[in-house]
Formats: structure tokens, sequence, C-alpha cells
């Protein structure tokens, strides 16, 4: 067993766990964070990508223990209560998710992007999401939302 | 059917943002994998590593006797236990379908879907034990320590090879491996036209192998309480729903379905793969009774895309016969189908049989269709199963008529197409279609294509080194599905409206569009309404979702349902007034009386009814059987890099006739995604088999073409309501239709830009090495682009 302390969402976790636990295992698992989602085993799809100390991490392909010390955000984090976080609405007002469950990837994979580029061009999101999969949407709606959900954050400081 | 008056209607037709969105974007939604119980245990299956091969013995000693295992389960043990095969109502059996026949107008033999096959394993990866540990990691180890001795035998991957005599056979009860010959059509008209015509043109073309591909893989908790005998399956799924599904599981578990509960809440995408039962489910609530423990499973994204049912993989020989004015005369086809290893559905074949002259008037028509064994995934409905290939073989034909005649493409189109005034119009299978503005929608799509800017813009690539391509397909696709459905409305005292339907959504937002129509039929607030769907403790009657049919289907049913919840309002605002039932009118969401100054809305009146000791409720049952049949267009530009052969889509519009449109931002992400699926048939998608063993060499998104966020154009699409006459709110479907017309466009659109190299056909998938192959050996003045991916296709009779 190993002992693992990761800040999620904001509130130190500190467990014991199996060596072997990745960290998508201990958020759903251990934490019962079920929003992160596992779509592949070859790190491909992006449903399972939470923020660690602010970037876009596939959590299927790193073991909890290597986010030991580390600060992760999830889908389950964004939400202030009721309110839903820029990019969260901006999902909601464009019809970016039909099934939902690659949302929390894309959204988390957007917020990466939308830190490293305050105003992404439609090119820049195309290319900066390809590192997710959606089967539902054919990414129209969530390319709209991307570009809305950064202008909104833009405004919101 | 009377329409509804459409006049008060505010809700429908508004893009209300989701009632779905809010738990799904914050993580709280219900998937498959999202459920756990205190002393679960999981199961992981032992799989085929053949194509084809007898099970000679299975021994299980060195697994059992590692940690964690608790048992292995073979075929043997299901057979044991009075399991029996799946009954997956594969013939399409509702009053409109096209009826389909073994050889000879025979009973068709689907196989036989065993828990567990004891004889022998048809397809690589077929599960034929299975093991269950305490962990996962356990149960996989274990797994893998299942000795299994097959007898390797001939495996079949085409339907061309699996029809020559001597082919090994699937099943000992097919012969040839034919379980469909069917003939439909009128023969000697269809002779006639062709001895009379002046051109003919065929071509044979095949629809290959694909996956639905929802993000989410299967999964599922099972849990088994002694005490009562009742089985609870958490999973999520879709097609036929929790109801037919309930009674597919108990049937095959020798239960009664009441002590069965299935809890599906979100299904994280479907297009079809969970359009049927699988058994890693029915397994895991075997054996949840067998050792006492819930049991988990969950799929690897590898098991999925060796194991998920598969779509298409139609091979179709077309003639079209003509006058030299260009009037269609007549069509022939032959279809075969791949049904693989048994057969789970027939739904493609049998939804194509009744389309294969697509939006054209063609006075007369045959059609052979053949459904085949061969030892692969069982292949089952993909979004908008059978109608992309059909629509492919008339559509690629019209373009090929049109070059080798001398024809303008469009105004050929223009010319055959069905005039609105000829609805309803009875094709020359024996389809009814219902309502179309075909032309219109050709004119719309055009519009919004611009197509008149097309040339500046091949001008522009052109000078850039890039051939630029223009394609064009209309489509008809049929709407049909389980003919039963059930709504169950309460207002509850607590001022929500509470409506139970026997749909399955998978991303299809029914919690909203449903709403919308309950709130209008009603006259009460969208936010009060709450859409219930999906576990059999309160979901007893439905049909699920498939074939276009949900919005139809409960739109229909709410619209039965609410007339008679408004006269109970009426029976029970008149014994609160003290008037008759007669004197109580229902105007603007409100229950009036000119004899009385109090009124009241459903939720004042639901108050008043709990005081009163009472409730209102309505449960209201519908059948509807008439098919609908939703249409459109597409428009398609691509830019072909000549040196590398990649395809890149530049413009991308299309064009859908839907009936009444209840959520048009709903309606068109659906459309969007449905194009998607188009594109990656058209230029990406394809399951291949290693030849010499039958493995699969796709069992990943690396080997496999997702279409992904820069593979995809941006997409313009346009709605158009013709509203149908078979149903109360003229509704026709959304989400699949543009999937029948991508493929065609688009291989229309790239043929367009290799024309010039004397190109006629590009084989699906269109990948950067096909088409720069093409473009070599027509350089080199080779025909060898004119074949299939798998050689020219021959039909063998």
């Amino acid at each position: 067993m190993a002992r693992v302390s990761i800040k999620v969402n904001g509130k130190d976790e500190a467990c014991e766990i199996k060596p072997r636990t990745l960290l998508v295992e201990f958020l759903r698992d251990h934490l019962g964070l079920t929003g992160t989602h596992v779509g592949c085993d070859t790190t491909q799809c992006g449903c399972c990508i939470v923020l660690i100390d602010g970037k876009a991490v596939n959590s299927c392909t790193m073991l909890a223990v290597q986010a030991n010390g580390a600060d992760v955000t999830t889908i389950e984090g964004l939400a202030d209560g009721g309110k839903l976080h820029p990019m969260q609405a901006a999902f909601r007002e464009h019809h970016a998710l039909q099934c939902g469950f690659c949302t929390p990837g894309f959204i988390m994979s957007a917020l990466e992007l939308v830190a490293k580029k305050k105003n992404p061009t439609e090119a820049d999101i195309r290319y900066g999401l390809l590192g997710n999969m959606c089967r539902c949407t054919g990414y129209e709606n969530i390319i709209k939302a991307v570009k809305a959900g950064a202008e909104a954050m833009a405004r919101v400081g | 059917m009377n329409q509804v008056d459409a006049s008060s209607f505010h809700e429908i037709g508004r893009s209300v943002r989701r009632k779905e969105d809010f738990r799904l974007l914050t993580g709280k939604g219900h998937f498959a994998d999202d459920y756990n119980m205190p002393g679960q245990a999981w199961t992981v299956m032992v799989r085929s590593p053949h194509a084809h091969a007898r099970i000679v013995r299975i021994d299980a000693a060195k697994a059992r006797a590692m940690p964690g295992v608790l048992a292995v389960f073979s075929g043997a043990d299901c057979a044991a236990d009075g399991l029996r095969p799946f009954n997956h109502n594969a013939v399409p059996s509702t009053k409109y379908d096209m009826k389909l026949t073994g050889p000879g107008g025979g009973s068709v033999f689907v196989g036989r879907h065993m828990l567990l096959p004891a004889d022998k394993a048809r397809y690589f990866g077929e599960a034929v034990a299975m093991v269950v540990a305490e962990s996962r990691e356990q149960a996989e180890d274990a797994a893998d320590a299942v000795a299994v001795d097959y007898e390797p035998l001939r495996f079949l991957e085409r339907t061309e090879d699996a029809v020559v005599p001597g082919a090994p056979a699937v099943w000992d009860e097919a012969p040839n491996n034919v379980l469909v010959d069917a003939f439909f059509g009128d023969h000697a008209a269809t002779e006639r036209a062709f001895a009379a015509a002046d051109h003919v043109i065929g071509h044979e073309f095949h629809v290959g192998r694909i996956m639905p591909l929802p993000l989410e893989p299967r999964a599922g908790l099972a849990h088994y309480d002694a005490a009562s005998g009742n089985y609870t399956l958490y999973f999520s799924t879709g097609g036929p729903g929790i109801v037919r599904q309930r009674r597919q599981f108990a049937a095959a578990l020798a239960i009664d379905q009441e002590k069965l509960r299935l809890v599906a809440l979100d299904t994280g995408g479907n297009f079809g793969t969970k359009n049927r039962p699988y058994v890693e489910h029915a397994l895991a609530l075997w054996a949840a009774r067998k050792l006492g423990r819930p049991i988990k499973y969950r799929a690897t994204r590898h098991e999925s895309m060796l194991t998920e049912y598969q779509g298409r993989d139609l091979a179709t020989k077309v003639e079209l016969a003509m006058r030299k004015d260009g009037r269609f005369l007549a069509m022939r086809a032959e279809n075969v189908m791949n049904v693989g290893a048994h057969c789970v559905s027939l739904s493609p074949l049998a939804k194509g049989a009744g389309l294969i002259t697509g939006s054209y008037d063609i006075p007369a028509a045959t059609l052979r269709a053949r459904g085949i064994f061969t030892n692969t995934v069982p292949n089952n409905v993909m979004r908008s199963s059978g109608r992309p290939e059909v629509t492919f073989a008339i559509e690629r034909l019209i373009d090929m008529a049109a070059a080798e005649f001398g024809f303008d493409r469009i105004a050929l189109r223009r010319q055959n197409l069905i005039r609105p005034e000829q609805f309803p119009y009875t094709n020359a299978v024996g389809s009814t279609y219902d309502s179309a503005t075909f032309e219109a929608n050709m004119d719309l799509g055009m519009k919004i294509a611009d197509w008149g800017g097309y040339e500046k813009r091949r001008q522009e690539a052109a000078a850039r080194g890039r051939l630029r391509g223009l394609g064009f397909a209309n489509y008809i696709e049929s709407s049909t599905g389980s003919p039963r459905e059930r709504a169950e409305i309460t207002v509850t005292p607590t001022g929500r409206v509470e409506v139970v339907l026997g749909t399955q959504p998978s991303g299809q937002s029914h919690e909203t569009s449903f709403a919308q129509v309950a709130a209008d039929l009603l006259c009460v607030p969208i936010d009060n309404v709450e859409i219930i769907l999906g576990d059999t403790e309160v979901v007893k009657e439905g049909g699920g979702s498939h074939s276009g049919r949900s919005m139809r289907h409960a739109a229909t049913v709410l619209s039965l349902a609410a007339p008679e919840l408004i006269e109970q309002g009426k029976a029970l605002a008149a014994d609160i007034l003290g008037v008759a039932p007669a004197d109580v009118d229902f105007a603007a969401g409100r229950f009036v009386s000119t004899r009385a100054n109090r009124t009241f809305d459903f939720l004042e009146l639901a108050k008043e009814a709990q005081a009163r000791g009472g409730v209102l409720k309505v449960v209201k049952d519908n059948e509807m059987h008439t098919p609908v049949f939703p249409n459109g267009c597409a428009v398609c530009e691509v830019e072909v890099d000549p040196a590398t052969g990649r395809v890149h889509l530049t413009r991308y519009a299309a064009v859908d006739d839907v009936g009444r449109c209840i959520n048009p931002m709903t309606v068109d992400g659906q459309t969007h995604g449905s194009i998607a699926h188009g594109v990656g048939e058209a230029l990406f998608e394809q399951i291949c088999l290693d030849p010499a063993s039958g493995r699969p060499l796709t069992e990943s998104f690396e080997e496999y073409g997702m279409p992904s966020s820069t593979t995809l154009p941006p997409l313009t699409t346009e709605i158009v309501e013709v509203l149908s006459p078979t149903n109360p709110l003229g509704i026709k479907s959304g989400s699949e239709g543009a999937t029948a017309g991508a493929p065609a466009a688009i291989i229309s659109g790239l043929v367009d830009a290799l024309k010039d190299f004397g190109i006629r056909d590009i084989a699906m998938p269109a990948t950067p090495l096909a088409v720069w192959q093409a473009i070599e050996n027509a350089k080199a003045g080779s025909q060898a682009n004119n074949k299939a991916r798998h050689g020219s296709w021959k039909w063998r009779a």
C-alpha cells in the first residue's frame, strides 16, 4: 500500500491505496468523483482529462502516486453550488453536449486551452481539442461553446 | 390521424436549453460504470483467440486456484442451469416492415446467441467462459489462466466467400450460410422496362463494416436479493428500451420478468450498438445469484471494439434503366448483408429494401435481399441502419449515369424526383412515403451551400494546386420502430407534472423535448414538467429509442393522454365549483366556468385533488404502426491534395425534413453528429481483419479512424418542416437522416474532384492511401482504382 495526499477540488485527500491505482481510479473509486470518465485504454478519447496544477492530463494514464502533493481539479470542482462555471454554462447555452459522457474531459481541456490563450481562434480550438473525442456532436457546437466560454471567462476576468 | 391545433404552442418549436445538462456538466450523471455496491465482485470474460473454432475442452483448475477467484463458468454451466439463447427479435415484424424470408420463402434461421457457447466460437473475441473474482485485476489474471483447447476451423469474413459451395458452415442449420433470401417488386414489369430502355447503368458497391462506437464502453452492476429472489441490473442501454430488454434478459435467464429490475439512467452514446442485449449483463445477473454477491462488469475499450455489435456491411449490385431523355424507368438491385456470426437484427436489410428507389419516381423495381452468416461480430443496426447503404447506391448510380450519358447530375435528379402532389407515394417495392418536398430541399441545400459560388472556389483551390470537388446527394429514410408506447402523467400536489415514458435516450434530450410537448399540451410551465425514464420500477411499457421513433411516439401518446387528463380536471373543477362538468372549460391553461368565479390551473387543481383524497393521473397506451419518411439532401465540398491523397472537407451543408421540429437546437445538434458518422464512414472508418487469422486489427482508437475536431468541417444545417399526416403533431424524425445522405455526398464530391483523371468511383473509406493510389493508377492508365477495397465484388448465385 502507498500513502497519497492529493488536493482535489480544493480539499486535501489523504488515502492508503495500492501502488498500481491509477489517478482516475483514485478519483472515481476512492473519492466517488464519477464525473471523470474512462472511455478507452490508449490515452486517446480524453474522457478522463482532469487538471493537475492547471495542466490537462489524462488521469487514466498516470498513477495516483504520481499526483502525490498535486492540486487536481475535476469536473465536480468547477460549479459554484448551483452556478455553472462560464465554460460549463457555454456548453449548455450552445448545446455542446448530448450524451454527456465525453463532456467533462472536453471542459477540462477547454480550460487549459483558454489558460494558454485567452481568445482562441476556431483553429486554435479545433487543434487544442484533438485529444478529446466526441461521437454525438460532430464537434460543431463544442467549438462554438469553447469560443463563447473563453469570451465569458475573459469578461469575468 | 387528427392533427393537434398548434396555434397555442409556445414551447414546441423553441430551442429550449436542456434539463439534462446541469447534472451532466457537473459530473453528476449516472452512467453504467458509476454504480458500485459494498461487497461487489468483478467478472471478466475469457474470449476466443480464433475467428472460428470448436471448443474441445475448458480447463479452469489453475484459474480457480488463483488469489481472489470466486468462480469460473463455461457454456456447459449455462446449459446445466437452463440458461437460454437471447431472443433478439431479429426479423422485423411490424405491419409495414418489408417481409424477409429464408431461402425458398421459409422462416429465417437466425442462429443461437448463447450466453456462453458450448460448441464453437464463431468470431474472434466471442466470450467462451467467465471468471469472477474479488477484484477486476484478479479476474483479468485468472481469465488469462483459463486453458481452452480449441480446434480451429476455416473462418469466413466476406459474404462472397461464405456462399461458395464447400465453404465452412457457421451454422449447420444454414446451408451455404444463407439465412435470408427474399424477392421484392414486379419482376416482369422491371424486365420489360429494362428491355425497352435507351440507357442502362450498373455498378457494384460495398458499404463497409464500421463500428457505432459510443464513447461509453458497456458496463453494468448486477445484484441479486436472495430473500426476495429479485434481480437488479444497473447499466446503460438504448434501442429497445428497458421494457423489452427486461423481457429478453428474463427469458435468457429463465426467470419471471417481474423478478428483474433494470435501471439505465444516463447512457453515454449508443448509435445502435446498445440496441440488443449483451451476454455480459445477463451473465453478471446469473453469477450474482449463484455467488450471492453483486457482480460488476466493465468492458475495456479494446473489448468494446472486439465485441460490440457492429454496423453496415452491405454489398449491393444495382442497375438503373433510363429513357434517352433522362427519365428513370426501372431499377434492379441485389443486396447482401453480412449478418456476422449470428443474427441479432435484420433491420438494416429490411429498411434498406424498402428504400432502394430513393427519392425518385421509378415506376418498376426488383430487389433480391440476402443475409449471410460469416465469422464476424454480429452486425446490428447502426445509426440510420440500412438507409445510408441504399442511398449510397442510388445516389452514386445517378452521378455515374449523368457522367456516362451526358446529363447534368442536378437536372437529372430534378427530372426524376417524386413531386409533392404525388404523396402519399407508393414506391416500386411497396413503401408508401407520407410527405416531402424533395425539390425544395434541393434548392435550399444548394442555396445554403452557396452552390453558385463553387466555381470561384474551385479555381482558387486549383491555383493552390488543390483539386476541389462538389458533391450532392438526396436521401429519404424510414422511421418505424416498436409500435407501442405508454404515457403516464401525474400532476402532483407539490406542483410537478411527472411524465413516465418508455423511450431510452442516449443523448437525444428527451427530458427537455418531451417536456416541451407536455407543457404545451397541458398548458403548464415547462419547468414544472419532469420526464421520468429508465427504471422498470416505474416504466412498465414502452418501445425504447430506435428507428427515429421516440419523439413521434412520445408526442403522439402524450397528445392522446392530455385530453383525458383535461377531462379529469374538468370533472374535478366542476365538483369543486358545484357546476356540471359540461359547464367547465379548459382555456389558456385554466379550468373556468361561466357559472363560478374561481378558476384553477393544473397545479392548483392537483392540490384540490389531494385535499379530496384523489389524484390527477392518466395512463394512456398507444399503438402506431404507420411509418414516416424523413428526407433531405446534403452538399459537400472537398479539396484533395493530389500529392498525398489527403481529402479535406471544406464545406458541408445539410437540409433535413424532420416533420414538426420540437427543439431546433437539439435537432440541429443531432444532425451535426449524424453528419459526423457519415464523414467517418466515407473517409476514415473501417474494420480490418487479419486475413490469415481473422483477428481484428482495429482494436483501439489508434487503429480505427474516428472523426476528430480537425477532420470535420464547419457544418451548415437547415431544418425543413413538412408535417407528416400520420400523427397528431406531424412529426417525422431527426437525428438519423443526415447519416443517410453523407457518404454519398462526400464520395460524390471526391469523385468530382478527381474526374479529370477519369476516376468514376472510389471505395469507402477514401483514406489518403486509397485516394493517392487511385490517382497514381489513373495516371498509369490502370482501371484498378475502380475496384472496391476487397476487390471487385462479384455476385455469385
